[in-house]
């Protein structure tokens, strides 16, 4: 029983690290960004690709990581959604362009890493890190899943600082309520955009880097997976709150296991599924979010 | 002609059946509902047609038409579930909506033949069936496009307030649009079933939805032609790519990327750009000193998008 809740919030935790970024972008710069999942994938993968040659410790591993992700998803807002978000005529086209590309741009990463990797999963084994397992008595727990708990938990509350302290999370925040008045304000809306992008590719990257020692191996395709999961617990927290997105991922975990334990597991891919459409049709703000200010 | 047509059956029959997949998408998009149920009613439609063939012998038309009348039912109550809600919140509202049928059809026992899914669903439905279904929806779809009716969808998309105060039905003209795109998922769903005999959890899944998008943004969104030219081209794109061999799905991610970034509205939208330059270009040149008017009727039209809000549209222009 305690061996599940750690594995539950390990795998939220995961979750957390994932759809983080996803929810601070959607709910500040109004990009729902379709290519996380490739991202998380691609930095993971890249990491894969130089352990191989070289041996290297998990700091520089968690690095490499987080640099791929975050240069990614910045080269990703700087080629595509900046242009679209330029022409597009008014906010809804933007938001459907922007989807539409994400999901096209996925693609590319994806087809590079099945293509190298002939779709056969990739692990870290070349690295000097060895995953050791210590034996509580009642729990066993692992150094990843301590890592893992400590870095998600550590950097939603320093994410969640931020914005409710910080100047330019204040900035952020205003672009969330409204982007032209923000403008107006000063808030200079192209530099927190890159850097709000720039969070979230690193947050991916570490998070595929993280899943990768735990798991030992994941595959190309994981990504998409763990895409849909993010939705899950985005909407249900509430698009845009920090809090939100913990509970959110959480839960889902929570559940993911409760049912994995007690059932024969093939239901679990439905419980994300059932918990964003009932969640939206119950509360579409999910269980923290404000009410939306729309903008028009 | 006939040996190219033998050859080829399945890529045909897969370009018409991708097509009405793509309009199940389309047609929600015209009116600026952001809805994949069109996904979920392929499923429908596929294991509704898959099951009342294998069991219950019906005719393959039977069994089509058992899919979509079930498909476009759920589709309406669908539309009722949905309704407070719009943008990318309708879209994955029904996105999960599409994966949690796949879902329950892997975890259906018997009924659904779980993760295997059902085989051996033979029936008397041919290429010509399918062309002749196609080219109905498509004939009915490019009527709707035009006229008053063409113009309410397009008034509904542009600016639902202002639509409502015009006098369009907003919400009726919503769960229409959720109706017609239930019934064309289904059509598409269980004719593939039949044509292929056989139909599985594997085949309704997130890649179903990024192929019929990609198709409409590709083509263009807001019209049957735009999805026409994208099941087209994605239908047929694998056979030409077989030179890039294993690099076809990396050509296939910067197509879309390029087209969904750069061509918002698609190749159908830079034919029509291209040929409105082209008859503007037409009339200029005798248009020097007679008929200044008609110069600035044309000069209107970038601004087209106006006047599907009830102004002067193309048709009724000089």
């Amino acid at each position: 029983m305690a061996q599940d809740v750690l594995n539950a919030l390990t795998l939220g935790s995961l979750y957390l690290l994932f759809a983080l970024g996803m929810s601070l972008a959607w709910g500040t710069i109004g990009i729902l960004n379709f290519a996380h999942g490739s991202i998380f994938m691609f930095a993971a993968f890249t990491a894969h690709l130089i352990v191989q040659e070289v041996s290297l410790p998990i700091p520089v591993m968690i690095l490499l990581g987080v640099l791929v992700g975050a240069a990614l998803s910045v080269l990703l807002q700087v080629l595509a959604f900046e242009p679209i978000q330029r022409r597009a005529v008014d906010h809804r086209k933007a938001e459907l362009q922007i989807l539409v590309g994400g999901i096209g741009i996925a693609i590319i990463p994806l087809a590079i890493a099945q293509r190298i990797t002939k779709s056969v999963p990739f692990g870290y084994s070349g690295g000097s890190f060895s995953v050791t397992t210590y034996d509580l008595g009642f729990i066993r727990v692992s150094n990843i899943q301590l890592l893992t708990l400590v870095a998600a938990f550590g950097l939603a509350g320093l994410i969640g600082w931020w914005l409710r302290a910080a100047r330019p999370g204040l900035a952020l925040r205003a672009i969330g309520v409204d982007s032209e008045v923000a403008t107006m304000m000063g808030v200079d809306r192209r530099r927190l955009a890159l850097l709000t992008m720039a969070v979230a590719g690193g947050l991916a990257g570490l998070a595929g880097v993280l899943l990768t020692y735990y798991l030992g191996s994941i595959a190309p395709e994981t990504g998409d997976a763990f895409l849909l999961k993010a939705f899950a617990a985005i909407i249900l927290g509430g698009v845009g709150s920090i809090a939100g997105v913990v509970v959110g991922a959480m839960v889902l975990a929570g559940i993911e296991t409760f049912v994995l334990v007690t059932t024969d597991g093939s239901w679990t891919p439905a419980i994300a599924f059932g918990l964003i459409f009932l969640m939206l049709l119950v509360r579409p703000n999910g269980l923290f979010g404000r009410q939306e200010v729309r903008r028009t | 002609m006939n040996t190219w047509w033998l050859s080829n059956q399945i890529l045909i029959q897969s370009t018409f059946i991708s097509l009405l997949l793509a309009l199940s998408i389309q047609v929600p998009l015209r009116a600026g509902v952001f809805s994949f149920a069109g996904i979920g009613s392929y499923a429908i439609g596929a294991y509704t047609a898959a099951i009342l063939t294998i069991r219950y012998q019906v005719p393959g038309i039977v069994a089509i038409g058992a899919g979509v009348l079930l498909a476009a039912a759920i589709g309406y109550l669908l539309a009722l579930l949905v309704a407070r809600l719009s943008g990318l919140y309708l879209g994955m509202a029904t996105i999960s909506f599409a994966l949690f049928l796949g879902v329950l059809a892997t975890n259906g026992g018997d009924l659904t033949g779980g993760a295997t899914g059902l085989f051996g669903a033979i029936s008397t439905v041919t290429t010509e069936h399918v062309i002749a279904a196609t080219v109905v929806v498509v004939v009915l779809l490019a009527a709707s496009e035009r006229g008053a009716f063409g113009r309410k969808v397009d008034a509904v998309r542009e600016d639902p307030q202002l639509a409502v105060s015009l006098g369009v039905d907003v919400i009726r003209v919503r769960r229409v649009v959720f109706v017609v795109s239930g019934a064309l998922g289904a059509c598409a769903g269980g004719m593939n079933s039949l044509l292929r005999t056989t139909v599985s959890p594997e085949t309704i899944g997130f890649h179903l939805v990024v192929t019929a998008l990609t198709m409409i943004i590709v083509g263009g969104a807001l019209s049957w032609a735009g999805a026409a030219i994208g099941a087209v081209i994605f239908t047929w794109l694998p056979t030409v790519l077989q030179s890039v061999g294993e690099w076809q799905l990396l050509v296939y991610g910067l197509l879309v990327a390029i087209a969904a970034v750069y061509v918002p509205n698609g190749l159908l939208g830079l034919l029509q750009t291209g040929w409105r330059r082209l008859r503007r270009r037409g009339r200029r040149i005798p248009a020097e000193g007679a008929a200044a008017p008609t110069g600035v009727v044309v000069q209107e039209d970038p601004e087209s998008e106006l006047a599907a809000l009830g102004g002067p549209t193309t048709e009724a222009r000089p």
